[in-house]
């Protein structure tokens, strides 16, 4: 029993010494931080003790310890300061003292600039969106609100232009694409700085689909008229486009890519066949051709 | 009997291996807030997964940077959050420091979401115990509430996070 009560006794001195060595390492001492400062400036930390101590710098992309002399303000190289966050600034001697010191992002440098999508049919309500972030120089976010410039503009000239304002950091547009199937220059510029983006607006769905066709000693040969769009943009080569033939025989179908703007098809049959055209879900005329002689 | 002791043994070993592996992403307490997303709302789907995503990027981050390794990093993190916290390792390495998150609480609120879903600006509000070891030896251990501008983009199965911007306020 009495060697019970030794152990606990010896035990709970353990205890208490080992919280009292851990309040010691943490009692207090002076530290005076500085204001938030840019990123890539010096700041100056003031421990206002003597004698020697050690200093660490804890902080996005730095972990450092150095010995310093308490007297002394502590100078931190800009150097070490480029990432904007917080920095937990730790000063021990007898014990340790710590603060923590904020990094606020430099000047604007850069945008980061994201424009969707990269290739738009022409005429599309809300199809062209982008978003502008501002960056300084060395990669951090910039949230202090300013004004950034959307333009939009073909070889034609200028489509749009729109003024917006960051919001925490991002500002962002939304329109509809031009009327010509070319390339849309999108910038975004904010004073002498600036990015550049380019959407490939291409033809809508084929507009007013029209085929003509004829009897040929194997079967018939159809073709549509130049394709086009409703703006009246070509409709790229590569396009299907279904040409379906209904006759005695019975239903037959064939897709042609359109070539040099027209797509051909020869298909098979020699009574009276009803041809019908279509690309997607646009439907062109109808085609009646008689049976073969 | 011995099958049954044999069962009960790696029973035991893989609800081991399982709580180790989920250990550190439950020790993060994440809620997330998206009714001020905009000018794209969030669905729900999508605010589930960046809410699960945003917890294991941290939970690897405090796993990084208290043990003192690069490998949680690839995944969660690319671009600058990437890059300075592969450098925060690396210089916690050479100092002979370490850093220990501990109950993590994050208030996460959802600010700009752009309209094609592919950028997502969260401010998040986070309390926890920050432990600091030199050496082995604790020399700085505190209760601290911060504040994170936080970017993420959707990545191939993941929202991974490329800016991570601690602010003195929103």
């Amino acid at each position: 029993m009495r060697r019970f009560f030794v152990l606990v006794g010896v035990v709970l001195a353990g205890l208490c010494s080992g919280i009292a060595s851990l309040s010691a390492v943490c009692s207090a001492q002076e530290l005076r931080m500085p204001e938030p400062v840019p990123a890539g400036d010096d700041a100056i930390i003031s421990a206002g003790g003597s004698g020697k101590g050690t200093f660490y710098l804890i902080g996005p992309g730095i972990s450092r310890k150095s010995d310093v002399n308490l007297a002394d303000d502590i100078r931190i190289s800009g150097q070490d300061l480029r990432n904007a966050g917080a920095y937990l600034v730790i000063v021990c001697s007898s014990s340790c003292e710590s603060g923590t010191l904020y990094v606020t992002p430099a000047k604007p440098y850069s945008l980061a600039f994201i424009v969707h999508p990269s290739r738009v049919p022409v005429a599309r309500n809300d199809a062209v969106s982008g978003v502008a972030f501002p960056f300084d120089q060395y990669r951090n976010l910039v949230r202090t609100p300013l004004d950034i410039n959307f333009e939009l503009g073909t070889g034609k000239g200028s489509e749009l232009s729109h003024s917006a304002r960051t919001q925490e950091g991002a500002a962002w547009f939304r329109t509809s694409s031009g009327k010509s199937a070319e390339i849309l220059k999108v910038t975004a510029s904010l004073g002498d700085i600036s990015a550049e983006r380019a959407v490939q607006q291409v033809a809508s769905d084929p507009c007013n689909l029209r085929i003509t066709g004829g009897r040929t000693k194997t079967g018939i040969v159809v073709q549509t008229e130049p394709v086009h769009d409703c703006a009246g943009n070509p409709v790229p080569d590569g396009t299907i486009i279904t040409f379906t033939a209904e006759g005695p025989q019975g239903k037959a179908t064939v897709d042609a890519p359109i070539k040099k703007g027209i797509a051909r098809a020869a298909m098979e049959g020699n009574g009276m066949e009803t041809i019908s055209v279509a690309s997607g879900v646009v439907m062109g005329n109808e085609l009646r051709i008689g049976a073969q002689p | 009997m011995r099958r049954a002791i044999h069962f009960a043994i790696a029973l035991a070993a893989i609800c081991a291996a399982a709580s180790l592996s989920c250990f550190a992403a439950d020790a993060v307490q994440v809620q997330i807030d998206s009714r001020k997303a905009g000018p794209r709302s969030m669905e729900p789907l999508t605010e589930r997964a960046v809410l699960r995503d945003y917890r294991f990027a941290w939970a690897s981050m405090a796993r990084a940077l208290e043990f003192n390794s690069l490998d949680p990093l690839q995944g969660p993190f690319e671009g600058d959050a990437q890059q300075w916290l592969k450098n925060s390792v690396l210089s916690q390495q050479q100092s002979g420091l370490s850093q220990r998150y501990v109950g993590q609480d994050h208030r996460v609120e959802a600010v700009f979401y752009s309209p094609e879903g592919d950028v997502l600006e969260l401010h998040d509000t986070v309390e926890y115990q920050l432990q600091v070891s030199a050496g082995g030896k604790i020399v700085h251990d505190d209760h601290l509430t911060m504040h994170y501008v936080v970017l993420m983009t959707p990545g191939a199965d993941r929202w991974v996070i490329r800016q991570l911007q601690a602010v003195p306020r929103f």
